[in-house]
């Protein structure tokens, strides 16, 4: 058997029938792996620091200073996605790291440990360096998919968030990421027009009922402030004769319908809410 | 060439000396047939995976790193390979030499002297019901003197994980060696 196996193998090399595979196909598969690596771990840091800045800047982590009224509106406005691809891009990192040598030198627990607290660092960091306001401004021009990872103007169904622009007796006009809203609350006497509020209550159709509203500074929400702002660059508020772009108005199509119509009229904003909001 | 070192002859190998992995086949058809036969017993079966893992060597030579022992590199091919037909097969009895099983019965320490009289059978017996994860680091640490570092090479996994698990299956050993033995003794 042994001479055999021997001449076997030996006949099949020198016949050519086997070969070595090239140094190249090895150098690509080092390089491969160390690229998507690195990738993964920079993806890593990026989307860590993303949700750090989501939860820093927008009104997700405020409803919860209304207890348990806004722990929905918490769950609502949570960026699951970013979450999600941020545990993907985790756990890829951590397949790789077992494809490699340095998997068995050290306890994996450890190397685990160490990649986590080096994104965490990072990532941290990363958001003193205003990376994530330039993502933020370029992900509005972004395609639908790619910006659902950032929800800044997303509409939910349990809070809301954003400037009064026309106070009533027994509902808001607010300025929101979505355009202007109706927010619905009987106990306003307190708010005043240009006050930054968040509310927590529910959504029925195009209008929010508000159970409870809380006036807060610009600067808690900051990213909220500057998506209305973008929104509503192309307008001035105390301009009552310009009229509202109708993509700015999120209201129940027959209202819209009459508002533009209002507006066609050179009424100013004021007296078209009067005549279309319905109470 | 029988002067030079497993690394040197990869090297002669690489610069284009084919006749060299002779060299290679020579020194490593015996351990490496001793090795698979702790993982599969028909002796076709053996030369086959064999012959596979000498094929798999040749050709991933240029992936072999050279700061690293050869002899673990090719034994990781073999455990590989061993793993393989396993799950191919289901077929995982061990085969111990005749050496091999009182090298088992000393290096578990078995103090009573009832016990000491285990049959072969009985030894193949307790390897087999153990588990693969224990099986492998004792196989190759009792009857391929292997050491430590080698085997942490070999099966992938950290040098401490290699001593619990070599602890751990000697215990396993142990418990049911005794066991036997006090049934022999009623």
């Amino acid at each position: 058997m042994k001479n055999e196996l021997e001449n076997k193998i030996m006949g099949k090399i020198n016949d050519g029938k086997i070969r070595l595979k090239s140094k190249y196909v090895f150098w690509a598969e080092k390089l491969g792996l160390g690229t998507a690596f690195t990738l993964s771990i920079v993806l890593s840091i990026l989307f860590f620091n993303l949700i750090l800045f989501y939860l820093k800047e927008t009104d997700n982590l405020k409803y919860l200073s209304f207890g348990k009224f806004g722990i929905f509106a918490f769950l609502e406005s949570f960026p699951y996605l970013l979450v999600i691809v941020f545990i993907v891009l985790i756990v890829f990192s951590g397949y790789l790291i077992t494809k490699s040598d340095a998997s068995y030198k050290k306890p994996f627990g450890q190397l685990i440990i160490f990649m986590i607290s080096f994104i965490v660092f990072f990532g941290v960091v990363l958001t003193y360096t205003g990376l994530s306001q330039k993502i933020e401004n370029h992900s509005r021009n972004l395609r639908e998919p790619i910006r659902m990872l950032l929800p800044l103007a997303e509409i939910h169904d349990r809070g809301v968030s954003g400037i009064i622009f026309e106070k009533y007796d027994n509902y808001l006009i607010i300025q929101t990421p979505q355009g202007l809203r109706r927010i619905e609350f009987e106990n306003n006497n307190d708010l005043k027009e240009g006050s930054f509020v968040i509310a927590v209550g529910e959504r029925k159709g195009f209008n929010f009922f508000a159970s409870e509203i809380k006036v807060i500074e610009r600067d808690d929400v900051p990213a909220i402030g500057r998506e209305i702002d973008f929104k509503f660059r192309s307008f001035d508020r105390n301009d009552f004769n310009k009229r509202i772009p109708s993509n700015l108005l999120y209201f129940e199509d027959e209202e819209k319908k009459c508002m533009e119509d209002c507006f066609r009229s050179e009424r100013s904003p004021r007296d078209c809410f009067d005549e279309c909001i319905r109470p | 060439m029988e002067k030079l070192n497993d690394e040197q002859i990869v090297k002669a190998i690489l610069d284009g000396d084919n006749d060299a992995y002779r060299e290679i086949i020579r020194r490593y058809e015996e351990k490496l047939s001793h090795y698979l036969r702790k993982f599969i017993n028909d002796k076709d079966d053996i030369e086959d995976v064999l012959q596979v893992v000498f094929i798999k060597t040749y050709k991933n030579l240029h992936g072999f790193d050279m700061s690293r022992k050869f002899s673990s590199w090719i034994y990781r091919i073999s455990h590989n390979e061993a793993i393989n037909h396993i799950k191919k097969y289901k077929n995982t009895r061990i085969c111990l030499d005749d050496v091999e099983y009182k090298l088992i019965d000393d290096k578990v320490d078995i103090k009573r002297e009832a016990d000491r009289m285990f049959l072969k059978k009985e030894i193949e017996e307790v390897l087999n019901d153990l588990k693969l994860k224990y099986r492998e680091p004792l196989v190759l640490f009792y009857l391929e003197d292997k050491s430590y570092e080698e085997i942490s090479d070999i099966l992938r996994i950290p040098k401490n994980t290699v001593g619990t698990l070599i602890l751990r299956g000697k215990k396993l050993i142990k418990e049911k060696l005794e066991e036997i033995g006090k049934k022999y003794e009623e």
